[in-house]
C-alpha cells in the first residue's frame, strides 16, 4: 500500500487516540447539584440558622426508623391506657411492651435510640460549625443555647427512658462511635449544666419575634432543668428554678381548660415547649423527611367513619380516677377522653357501630384533631396538624407542688395545686398535709396531665410504679428502665451492658 | 460491525470487479436431501442468493471469483467459478459445529478459540418462544443464567443472575446491546436481535472492567443482508392470555364457620350475621372476578438488503399486551423503529450507523404489595362479599376491616401510566492503517424520556355518606407527574493488530472508553382538583389552594473513563491465551479510590487438533481455564462524600411557616471503591460422533471481596451510615449443557438442556451485624449473615400443635394465653422460653439447581418444539394471606384446623385474637419453591409446495402455548417468585401471576 497515505491515515488515527488518552480528571469529578458538599457549607447566619433548624426538625421524628411518640412510653406503658389498635397482632411489639414483657429487638426502641442520637448530632454539628461563622454575635449566642437545649432534652429522653447511655457531647470521628456509655449521674449531670448555659443565651419567650415563635425559650430550658432535678429528687434545686421560671411571668394558666388541646390553644399562654407539627401535606415517616405532619393525630382518632387507627385507648382505671368518692366527675375528664355517644368534633357521633365495631368505649381527646383542620392531601390517613405539648405551665406549677413538699412549704404547694384547680371551677383542697397531700399532688398530676405521655416517667420517679404497675407485669429494678435495643449491644461488641434483668 | 477481520480481507477484493459475469446454478444437498437455505455468495463483492425449497440456486457473478457455499451446521466449501456452469454441491456435516464467531467483548472470536465461559443465545432460540421482553429469551436457555419473572404484569421486568448472586447490591448484569452499554433492555423489540452471548467468567467480562462483576450480556442485533439480495419479511402473533389457576380459598359457607368459630374461640360473641353457617353457599369467587383473558399481539416488518459495500436493516414492530387484572389498566404497549446500516466506501475504511427509536406506553397497578395490591384484596376478601350493590357500585365488605378493600373497585380508581421515548443510536468508523493495524472509533448515544403520570379520584363505597371503611373512601383526588430525562454518550477508540504469521495468530487490541451520563427529573403533584375526570388530572387544573401543589427538580452526572487492552494468541491452533487489563475511573468513587485496575487471563487447549489424539467418535475436545477479576460499582452517586441537604425544615411562628434546615443526612467514605469479584473458571467443551452430541461443562468459584455494603454502625455516630467496602461472599457451581441432534429419514431431532449447580454463601462481614430484609406485615422474614447464603429466610422452627394444656405446660413458655390449638415453637437454646432467640435460618430462596431443556422435532413440513424450565431446592415464604386482618379470607386448608385433641397437628385453632402470636416469621409459611414449567410448545407449519408462484421465500404458520404446565407443590399461585430488591428473594406477597397464553403466528418472508 501507499506509504504517504499509511503515514496519513496513521497520524489521524493516532492522533485521535492521544486526544482521549488525555482525559483529565475533571472529567470524573461531578459534584452534587442538590445540596452542598459539607466542606462548602457552614459559611453564613443563614447557614447557621438551616443547621439549627436541622437540630429542630429531629424533634418532630415519629415512628420507624427513627423516631418516637411521647404517648408510646408515657401512656401505653403505664396504667392510664392501653396500646388498642385492631386485635393484639396490630402492633404485637406495643401490646408486649405494654406488659413489660418486650423483647429486646423492638423496633420502636431502636427507633427512639435513633432519633435521640440523630438530634443530638445535629444539635452537636450547630456547637462545632456554627461558632467560626462571622455573624450577629447575639443571634449566634442564642442559636447555640438553642442547640444545648436540644442536646439536652434528647439526652433527657435517652437516659430517663434507657438508663446508662453513651454521652456524646461531639461531632463523633468513626474511631469514637464505640464510647461507652455514662452512667445516669453523669448523663443528668451533663444534661444539667447544657441547660445552665442554655438559660444564659436564651430569649424570653416575650423576646421572640411572631415569626419565631416555637423556638426554645429562657422558660423552656428551666422547664426542662425543673424536670430533671426532680427526676434525681433534688427538690431545693427543682424549687429554686421553677421560682425563677414562675417569676419570669411569660406564663399563666388558660382560663379554659378544653382550649389548650385545641388548633388555636397551639402554643398558648401556658405552653412552654411544644414540638411544633402543623397540617402540610404528605407523610413524615421517619427521619429525612421534610414534612411538618404528625401521625399522633390519626393513630389516635377512631377507626370506622373517624377515620383513625384506635391506638391509646383511655383504660376504665383512669376514667375512675376523675371521678370523687361521691361519684361527681372531675370537669377535666370531657377533655380528656371520648366516651360512648360523644360527639368528636366535626367527624360524627362516637358509637361503636361508627369505629367498625371496636371494642374500645374510649378514645384519647387531647389529640384529637377536627376534620376541616386537616390540610386536602388526597390520603385516607393524612397527618393531623397538632403539636405536641411538651411543658405546659400546669404541669410545673404541679411540679412546684412537689418541689415545696419536699423543701416542707406545704401551703405553697397546696396554694400551686389550688391555682390548677381553680382554673377548671374546683374547689381548693381539704387540709391536707403530710403523706396524704403528697398523694392528692400525685392525683392531681394524674388528672391534669392525662394521656399527655407523663405517667410512666412520674410513676417511675416518685417510686410509686411497682406499687401501680406491678399488676400489669412491672418489676422495680429491671422495668424503671427499657432495654439497651439489642441491635445497639450487638454492634458495639460488648462495649455496650445491658440493662439489668434483660 | 465489529467484524474487522472481514474488513481487512475486503481490502483484497478491489481488483475483480470489472470482470466478465458468468451464471452458476445447481443443487445443493448433503448426503440425504437437498438442504434449503444454504447461503451461496461472493463475499468479498457482497452478492450471494440462498437455496430455496429443492435447494435449487442460481447467481451470477464475475468470471474468476471465489464462491463460498455455507449451510449452518456444514462445513463451507470454496470454488473459483471460471465459466458458465452446473454446480451442485454435496455438502459434508461439519464435526466442529461449535465452530461460529461468537460476540465477545469489543469483538468476535472463534468458539474453538475461547477460553473463557461464554454462554450463547441464537435467533433461532429467541424465536421459538413469542417472548414478549428480551431477558426471557435467557430464561433457561444457558447454564449458569437464572431468570426469575418477578410479575405476570404486562411489560413488568425479570430478574436477571448469572451465576448467583455475588453482591448485596443491585445484581443485575450489565447489558451492552451493539456494543453499547445501556439500562436495561426493554427497549429492544426480541425480533430485532441476531445473537445474545452471555460473559460468565471474569476473564471473558474483564473487558468490561469496573462495571461487570454480576456477568455482561452482549447483545447483537440483526444487520443487512451480507448478499446482494434483499428480503421483505412478516412477523406477527395474535394471542390470549388467562390466569393459569385459581388458589383453593373458603367459599361463604366454610367463611362463615372459621370466623365464628374464631369468635367463640377467643371469647368473643360471632357477628349476627355470620351466625348462621349454611345459608351463604359459594358466595363470590373474587378470583374469578378479578381475573379476566387479556390480549396480547405482536406485528414485525423489517426489511434487509445489501449490494456492493452497502447494506442496511430496516424493522418496524408494533407490541400490545393487556392484562389478566385489569385488563387495560395494566396494559402494556411497546413500538420500535430501527435501521441499521453499513458502509464499505473505500477499501480501507468500513462505517456503520444504527439508531432505534423505542416508544412504551405502560400502565400499571399495584402489586406484591401486602397492603394495596388488587391480588392481595381478592384473596383476603370475604366471599360473602359481593363485587358490586345492587345499584351497579363497588360494595365494601362489612366484614374485612382496613387494607383489604374491594379489588375491582381499586382497580377502577387506579390511574397510573408511564411513557418511555428512548433512542439508542451509534456511529462507528474502522479504519485499515496498514494490513495489520486498524483504527476503530464508535461514537453512541442513550438518551431515554420517562413520564409518569397517576391520578387518584375521590371514591366513596359508601351507601350513606360514612358507612364504607376508611379505605374504601377517598375523599380528596391528587394528580402527579415524574419526569426524568437520562441521557448517555459513550464514545470508545481502539487500535487494533491482527496479524496470522506461520503456526502464530495474534491480535491486540488497546484503546479507551469514554461514558458521561445524565439523569435530569423533574415532577410535581396537587390535591383536591375540582374535577374528578381523570382526562381533566393536570396539576394546574386547580382553581385553589396552590399551597399543596409540590414540585422537585433536580440533575445526577456521572462520568467514566477507562483505558483497555486486551492481547490474543494461538499457536497451531490449538493453545490459546488471552490476557484482558483495564484501568477504570468513576466518578462515583472520590479522588482516593477514584481508578481501580482489573487484569484477566485465560487459556485453551484443543486437546483433537493434537497428533497424539486419535480417537474417532470424538470430535472435538478442548480444555479451558481462565482467572480474572472485575468490579462492581452499583451504589448512588456522591457516596462517598456527604452532602449537606436542606429539607429538613421545622414550623416556626404564630402563622406556622415552613422554615429551611439543613444537615448531611449520610456521613462520608471519602475512601470508598469498588466491590472486587475474582473468579477461576474450569471448563470443557466436547463434540461426539461427528457433532451430534456436544457438550459445555464449567466449574467455577467466584469471590466477591470488598463488598459495597451499608455496614450497620453504632446509632451514636448520628447520621446513616455510608457505604463501606466490608465482607466477601462466594458462589460457587458447576454448568453443564448438552445438545444432541440427529435424522431419521424425513424426521429430525434436536434434544438440548443445560444445568446449574449453585451454592451461595456469605464468608465474611467483617465482625458487622446482619443485614435485615423482607418485610412484611408481621416482621422481616431475611437475613444476611455469614455462614449462610444471601438473604436466607429467618424465623421460628414450628413443632406441631399443643394438644392439650399438659403439653402447653410441658413446653418452654411461650405466652401466658399460650393454649391448646396454638403452635408449639421449639425451644432451639433450650432456655426453657421461647424468644427471639429462638429463631433460626429455615430456609433458602436461591435455587440450588437451575436447568431447561429442549426439544425439537421435524417432519416433512412441519415442526414441533418444546422448552421446559425448572429450580430446584429454593424455598418460598408464603406471605399473600393477611393473618393480621380479622375476618379476611383464608386458604382452605384451614378447614383442617385443630378444633380438639388430635385433630391437627399443622394447622393451629383459628382466633380473632393471637396471643401466641401463630402469625409470627417462622417456617410454618415456609414452602417448597421447587418447579418445572412448560414454558411453551410450539407447532408449526411450512407452506413449501406454492412458494415460487408468488415468490415467497418462506411461509410459516404456528401455534403456541406458554406457561402450560407447572409441577410444583406451592400452594400459592406460581412458585416462581422473584426478588423485589437485592435482598427481598422468594416473599410472596401476593404479586400479579403469570398468565397462560394460547397465540398464533405468522411469519411470511418475500
Amino acid at each position: 500500500m501507499n506509504i504517504k497515505l499509511n503515514l496519513l491515515r496513521s497520524s489521524i488515527g493516532i492522533l485521535a487516540l492521544c486526544c482521549l488518552a488525555s482525559c483529565s480528571d475533571d472529567f470524573l469529578q461531578k459534584d452534587p447539584v442538590i445540596g452542598q458538599v459539607e466542606e462548602n457549607f457552614y459559611k453564613s447566619e443563614s447557614d447557621a440558622i438551616a443547621a439549627v433548624n436541622a437540630a429542630y426538625a429531629a424533634l418532630q421524628f415519629e415512628l420507624t426508623p427513627a423516631g418516637h411518640f411521647r404517648w408510646f412510653w408515657g401512656d401505653i406503658m403505664s396504667d392510664d391506657s392501653s396500646k388498642g389498635g385492631e386485635g393484639d397482632n396490630d402492633q404485637f411489639l406495643l401490646k408486649q411492651l405494654e406488659e413489660f414483657q418486650g423483647p429486646t429487638n423492638t423496633e420502636y426502641l431502636q427507633a427512639e435510640w435513633e432519633a435521640d442520637y440523630e438530634g443530638i448530632y445535629r444539635a452537636n454539628i450547630v456547637l462545632e460549625r456554627v461558632p467560626p461563622i462571622d455573624m450577629n454575635a447575639e443571634l449566634k449566642a442564642r442559636i447555640l443555647a438553642e442547640a444545648r437545649f436540644i442536646r439536652a432534652y434528647f439526652h433527657y429522653n435517652l437516659t430517663t427512658l434507657f438508663g446508662n447511655v453513651p454521652l456524646v457531647d461531639r461531632v463523633l470521628s468513626p474511631e469514637e462511635y464505640s464510647i461507652a456509655q455514662s452512667n445516669s449521674d453523669e448523663l443528668l449531670d451533663f444534661i444539667e449544666s447544657d441547660l445552665l448555659l442554655a438559660i444564659d443565651d436564651l430569649s424570653l419567650r416575650s423576646e421572640y419575634s411572631s415569626e419565631d415563635i416555637g423556638r426554645i425559650t429562657k422558660g423552656a430550658a428551666r422547664g426542662l432543668l425543673a424536670k430533671t432535678y426532680a427526676y434525681r429528687n433534688k427538690w431545693q434545686e427543682a424549687k429554686g428554678i421553677l421560682d425563677d421560671l414562675i417569676a419570669s411571668n411569660q406564663y399563666m394558666l388558660e382560663s379554659d381548660f378544653s382550649f389548650i388541646f385545641t388548633e388555636a390553644g397551639e402554643n398558648c399562654a401556658e405552653s412552654i415547649f411544644e414540638i411544633q407539627y402543623m397540617n402540610a401535606s404528605g407523610g413524615n415517616w421517619g427521619r429525612n423527611n421534610a414534612n411538618e405532619g404528625t401521625f399522633s393525630n390519626v393513630f389516635q382518632r377512631a377507626r370506622g367513619q373517624f377515620e383513625g387507627f384506635g391506638f391509646n385507648i383511655p383504660s376504665q382505671d383512669l376514667v375512675d380516677e376523675f371521678f370523687d368518692a361521691a361519684g361527681n366527675e372531675d370537669p377535666r375528664l370531657v377533655s380528656t377522653v371520648f366516651r360512648v355517644g360523644d360527639e368528636m368534633g366535626d367527624r360524627g357521633i362516637f358509637t361503636k357501630d361508627a369505629t367498625g365495631n371496636q371494642p374500645h368505649d374510649y378514645y384519647t381527646k387531647k389529640t384529637f384533631n377536627r376534620k376541616d383542620e386537616e390540610a386536602p392531601f388526597g390520603d385516607t390517613a393524612p397527618n393531623g396538624g397538632s403539636n405536641d405539648r411538651v411543658i405546659r405551665y400546669a404541669d410545673m406549677l404541679l411540679l412546684f407542688a412537689e418541689a415545696a413538699y419536699h423543701t416542707g412549704d406545704e401551703a405553697a404547694a397546696i396554694d400551686a395545686v389550688n391555682q390548677v384547680r381553680a382554673r377548671v371551677g374546683l374547689g381548693e383542697l381539704p387540709g391536707l398535709s403530710g403523706a396524704s397531700l403528697l398523694d392528692r399532688i400525685y392525683k392531681e398530676r394524674r388528672i391534669e396531665l392525662a394521656m399527655e405521655g407523663h405517667r410512666f416517667i412520674d410513676l417511675v420517679r416518685t417510686g410509686r410504679a411497682a406499687d401501680v404497675l406491678g399488676p400489669l407485669g412491672y418489676q422495680e429494678g429491671i422495668h424503671n428502665f427499657l432495654p439497651i435495643p439489642d441491635l445497639e449491644i450487638n454492634k458495639s461488641n460488648g462495649v455496650y451492658q445491658q440493662n439489668p434483668g434483660y | 460491525m465489529r467484524n474487522f477481520i472481514s474488513t481487512i480481507i475486503l481490502a483484497f477484493s478491489a481488483s475483480f470487479i470489472f470482470a466478465q459475469d458468468v451464471t452458476i446454478k445447481g443443487v445443493i444437498s448433503d448426503a440425504d436431501y437437498p438442504l434449503i437455505g444454504a447461503v451461496v455468495n461472493v463475499e468479498t463483492l457482497g452478492i450471494g442468493t440462498t437455496t430455496d425449497i429443492d435447494g435449487s440456486y442460481e447467481l451470477t457473478v464475475p468470471m474468476g471469483t471465489e464462491v463460498e457455499v455455507s449451510y449452518l451446521g456444514y462445513q463451507s466449501q470454496t470454488f473459483v467459478i471460471d465459466s458458465d456452469q452446473v454446480l451442485d454441491v454435496l455438502m459434508v456435516a461439519d464435526s466442529q459445529v461449535l465452530d461460529e464467531l461468537v460476540v465477545v467483548a469489543y469483538g468476535n472470536q472463534k468458539r474453538s478459540e475461547i477460553s473463557g465461559a461464554v454462554g450463547t443465545i441464537t435467533a433461532e432460540e429467541i424465536k421459538e418462544t413469542p417472548i414478549l421482553r428480551m431477558e426471557q429469551a435467557l430464561q433457561g436457555r444457558s447454564a449458569g443464567v437464572t431468570v426469575t419473572q418477578n410479575s405476570g404484569s404486562p411489560g413488568s421486568a425479570l430478574s436477571v443472575r448469572i451465576r448467583g448472586i455475588g453482591t448485596l447490591q443491585d445484581s443485575n448484569p450489565l447489558y451492552v446491546v451493539d456494543g453499547v452499554i445501556v439500562e436495561g433492555i426493554d427497549f429492544l423489540s426480541p425480533n430485532d436481535v441476531a445473537s445474545v452471548s452471555v460473559l460468565k467468567d471474569a476473564a471473558s467480562a474483564a473487558a468490561y472492567g469496573a462495571r461487570a462483576a454480576n456477568g455482561v450480556v452482549l447483545i447483537t442485533t440483526k444487520s443487512g443482508a451480507k448478499v446482494s439480495t434483499s428480503s421483505i419479511s412478516y412477523e406477527g402473533y395474535y394471542g390470549v392470555q388467562s390466569a393459569q389457576q385459581e388458589i383453593d380459598l373458603l367459599n361463604a359457607n366454610e367463611y362463615a364457620v372459621i370466623w365464628n368459630e374464631a369468635y367463640i374461640n377467643s371469647g368473643i360473641v360471632p357477628e349476627t350475621n355470620l351466625q348462621n353457617t349454611t345459608i351463604f353457599g359459594e358466595g363470590n369467587n373474587w378470583q374469578s372476578s378479578l381475573f379476566e383473558n387479556a390480549p396480547m399481539q405482536n406485528h414485525q416488518i423489517t426489511i434487509n438488503g445489501g449490494q456492493d459495500g452497502f447494506s442496511y436493516g430496516l424493522s418496524g414492530s408494533l407490541f400490545e399486551q393487556q392484562g389478566i387484572v385489569g385488563n387495560e389498566k395494566s396494559g402494556y404497549e411497546r413500538q420500535t423503529a430501527r435501521l441499521i446500516a453499513d458502509f464499505k466506501p473505500k477499501s480501507y475504511l468500513k462505517l456503520n450507523a444504527n439508531i432505534g427509536l423505542t416508544n412504551i406506553n405502560n400502565r400499571g397497578i399495584i402489586e406484591n404489595n401486602q397492603f394495596a395490591a388488587p391480588v392481595v384484596f381478592a384473596l383476603n376478601m370475604d366471599p360473602l362479599t359481593p363485587v358490586t350493590k345492587p345499584d351497579g357500585t363497588f360494595a365494601y365488605s362489612d366484614f374485612v376491616d382496613t387494607d383489604i378493600r374491594n379489588p375491582l373497585g381499586a382497580l377502577a380508581t387506579t390511574f397510573d401510566e408511564t411513557s418511555a421515548n428512548r433512542i439508542v443510536g451509534s456511529v462507528g468508523a474502522t479504519l485499515n492503517l496498514t494490513d495489520h493495524i486498524s483504527v476503530r472509533s464508535t461514537y453512541s448515544i442513550d438518551v431515554n424520556h420517562l413520564n409518569q403520570k397517576f391520578f387518584i379520584p375521590t371514591f366513596n363505597l359508601s351507601v350513606d355518606e360514612f358507612d364504607a371503611p376508611v379505605q374504601e373512601i377517598n375523599r380528596i383526588n391528587t394528580v402527579g407527574f415524574n419526569n426524568n430525562r437520562f441521557r448517555n454518550w459513550q464514545w470508545d477508540n481502539f487500535l487494533l493488530y491482527d496479524r496470522e504469521f506461520e503456526d502464530h495468530k495474534l491480535n491486540i487490541m488497546v484503546g479507551t472508553s469514554a461514558i458521561e451520563g445524565s439523569q435530569y427529573f423533574n415532577g410535581g403533584a396537587n390535591t383536591d382538583l375540582p374535577s374528578n375526570d381523570p382526562d381533566d388530572a393536570f396539576i394546574g387544573n386547580t382553581i385553589a389552594t396552590i399551597e399543596s401543589q409540590s414540585t422537585y427538580e433536580g440533575i445526577n452526572e456521572s462520568a467514566f473513563f477507562s483505558y483497555i487492552g486486551q492481547a490474543q494468541y494461538t499457536f497451531l491452533d490449538r493453545y490459546n491465551a488471552v490476557f484482558t487489563f483495564r484501568r477504570d475511573g468513576s466518578s462515583k468513587f472520590g479522588p482516593n479510590n477514584r481508578y481501580g485496575n482489573f487484569f484477566a487471563a485465560s487459556g485453551s487447549w484443543n486437546i483433537d487438533r493434537e497428533s497424539f489424539f486419535n480417537v474417532d467418535w470424538v470430535s472435538s475436545l478442548k480444555l479451558r481455564a481462565s482467572w480474572g477479576q472485575n468490579g462492581n460499582d452499583r451504589i448512588g452517586l456522591y457516596s462517598f462524600t456527604s452532602v449537606v441537604l436542606g429539607g429538613q425544615n421545622y414550623t416556626f411562628g404564630t402563622d406556622q411557616s415552613i422554615t429551611n434546615g439543613s444537615v448531611a443526612p449520610t456521613l462520608a467514605n471519602p475512601d470508598l471503591k469498588w466491590e472486587t469479584v475474582t473468579q477461576t473458571n474450569v471448563g470443557v467443551d466436547a463434540e461426539f460422533w461427528e457433532g451430534r452430541l456436544s457438550l459445555v461443562a464449567d466449574y467455577y468459584i467466584k469471590d466477591t471481596d470488598d463488598m459495597l455494603y451499608l455496614a450497620p454502625i453504632l446509632t451514636v455516630a448520628g447520621a446513616a451510615a455510608p457505604f463501606q467496602n466490608i465482607g466477601k461472599v462466594r458462589n460457587s457451581g458447576f454448568e453443564f449443557s448438552s445438545q444432541y441432534r440427529n435424522r431419521i429419514g424425513e424426521f429430525t431431532y434436536d434434544i438440548g438442556g443445560n444445568i446449574s449447580f449453585v451454592s451461595n454463601e456469605v464468608i465474611d462481614l467483617a465482625g458487622g451485624d446482619p443485614t435485615i430484609s423482607g418485610n412484611i406485615f408481621g416482621g422481616a422474614t431475611s437475613r444476611t449473615d455469614v455462614g449462610h447464603p444471601i438473604a436466607s429466610f429467618y424465623g421460628y422452627v414450628t413443632d406441631g400443635i399443643f394438644q392439650d394444656q399438659s403439653e402447653v405446660t410441658a413446653h418452654a413458655f411461650q405466652n401466658e394465653n399460650t393454649a391448646p390449638g396454638d403452635i408449639r415453637f421449639a425451644d432451639l437454646n433450650m432456655d426453657g422460653i421461647i424468644d427471639e432467640n429462638d429463631q433460626t435460618f429455615i430456609g433458602n430462596p436461591t435455587p440450588d439447581i437451575t436447568y431447561g431443556f429442549n426439544t425439537r422435532l421435524g417432519y416433512g413440513d412441519f415442526d414441533l418444539s418444546l422448552f421446559f424450565q425448572g429450580v430446584q431446592g429454593n424455598e418460598v415464604y408464603n406471605a399473600w394471606v393477611r393473618y393480621d386482618k380479622i375476618g379476611g379470607n383464608r386458604p382452605a386448608s384451614i378447614l383442617d384446623r385443630w378444633t380438639g385433641p388430635g385433630t391437627s397437628n399443622f394447622e393451629p385453632k383459628v382466633g380473632v385474637t393471637d396471643p401466641n402470636n401463630n402469625a409470627r416469621i417462622s417456617d410454618r409459611f415456609i414452602e417448597d419453591g421447587s418447579f418445572l414449567k412448560l414454558r411453551n410448545v410450539q407447532l408449526g407449519y411450512n407452506f413449501s409446495n406454492f412458494l415460487d408462484r408468488w415468490n415467497i421465500q418462506k411461509f410459516r404458520v404456528y401455534l403456541s402455548g406458554q406457561n402450560l404446565y407447572t409441577w410444583t407443590n406451592y400452594s400459592g399461585f406460581d412458585p416462581e417468585v422473584g426478588a423485589t430488591g437485592s435482598l427481598d428473594l422468594g416473599i410472596d406477597r401476593g404479586f400479579y401471576p403469570a398468565s397462560r397464553t394460547i397465540l398464533g403466528g405468522v411469519q411470511l418472508t418475500f
